[in-house]
């Protein structure tokens, strides 16, 4: 993924609201009036919310035009949470490593002790 | 500095990013190998990972600077300048992308992420235990950046928390 659009996918994902909208479509399909229904917000505030989202790659809209039901669309998605594993992944191995390399140093202090004693 | 007049603004969480863990071992030893360059180079990174400079001078306003090397052979520099140090209990540091020769970067794949970061790191003595603390915030951030940060926060604790897997899982199952 590039770095432009792993920008924009973080630009979409740097609202509540929208985040909030992609936790709810994550149970399935649904209606743009029963995506809003939850919020404290106007319609048109929610079809913003998803335009720009939609823009991002992260929804995809049906066609029917009475019907446009939302869905949500994995790869920008997927590239986000892998780039934040990383993110993650780099600091909880480091602690891995500074466990055992705490306990290596605990036992060298234990020897020198006993040898001069 | 210009006052921050955008109203929009008041949408972003700036909450820091928090990270913890217990170490088995006195807070005295803990304190020796995150402040000293021989100890740092001999955990700070996973495996795979080569040590490609480390120069350290540990004192208020002076700066870590350290280059490694990714298992897929790409080069990570970063820079931390101390501003303010208490032994045992506490660092605080200014965090940044850098290059060879010390100089600013940016992240390589989120060129918005914030360029500074305040990064606090909190050392409490439990018994022959240690309990460290890492926060992180945004440091001199403009909008774009803070809001990078937010989404970056938000996805981190969405992953720690398991939700983003169970939303990757139900997105495959979707797509197969």
């Amino acid at each position: 993924m590039s770095p432009d659009r792993l920008s924009s996918t973080f630009a979409a994902l740097a609202d509540p609201t929208r985040r909030a909208i992609l936790a709810r479509l994550a149970s399935g399909e649904t209606s743009v009036t029963d995506l809003a229904k939850p919020f404290d917000i106007s319609l048109p505030a929610v079809s913003r919310h998803l335009k720009v989202l939609e823009g991002a790659g992260l929804i995809a809209r049906g066609r029917d035009a009475q019907w446009r039901p939302c869905r949500l669309q994995a790869t920008p998605l997927k590239s986000v949470a892998d780039w934040v594993e990383r993110y993650r992944r780099f600091w909880e191995e480091s602690f891995d490593r500074l466990d055992d390399y705490l306990k290596e140093l605990q036992r060298k202090e234990k020897k020198h002790g006993r040898k001069k004693a | 500095m210009a006052k921050n007049t955008n109203a929009s603004s008041k949408d972003i969480n700036d909450e820091p990013f928090v990270l913890t863990r217990s170490f088995d071992a006195p807070r005295d030893l803990l304190w020796k190998v995150w402040t000293q360059s021989e100890h740092l180079g001999k955990w700070f990174s996973p495996k795979g990972f080569k040590i490609l400079a480390a120069r350290m001078d540990f004192r208020v306003g002076g700066i870590y600077h350290y280059g490694l090397e990714t298992p897929d052979g790409k080069p990570m520099w970063g820079k931390w300048e101390f501003r303010e140090i208490a032994a045992p209990e506490r660092i605080v540091l200014i965090q940044s992308f850098s290059d060879e020769n010390g100089g600013l970067a940016r992240h390589p794949m989120a060129p918005d992420w914030p360029q500074f970061m305040l990064s606090t790191m909190t050392f409490a003595a439990q018994g022959n235990k240690t309990k460290f603390t890492l926060t992180w915030t945004p440091h001199k951030a403009t909008e774009v950046e803070r809001r990078t940060f937010d989404a970056g926060r938000a996805s981190m604790e969405m992953g720690w928390g398991g939700t983003m897997e169970q939303l990757i899982a139900y997105l495959a199952k979707l797509q197969s």
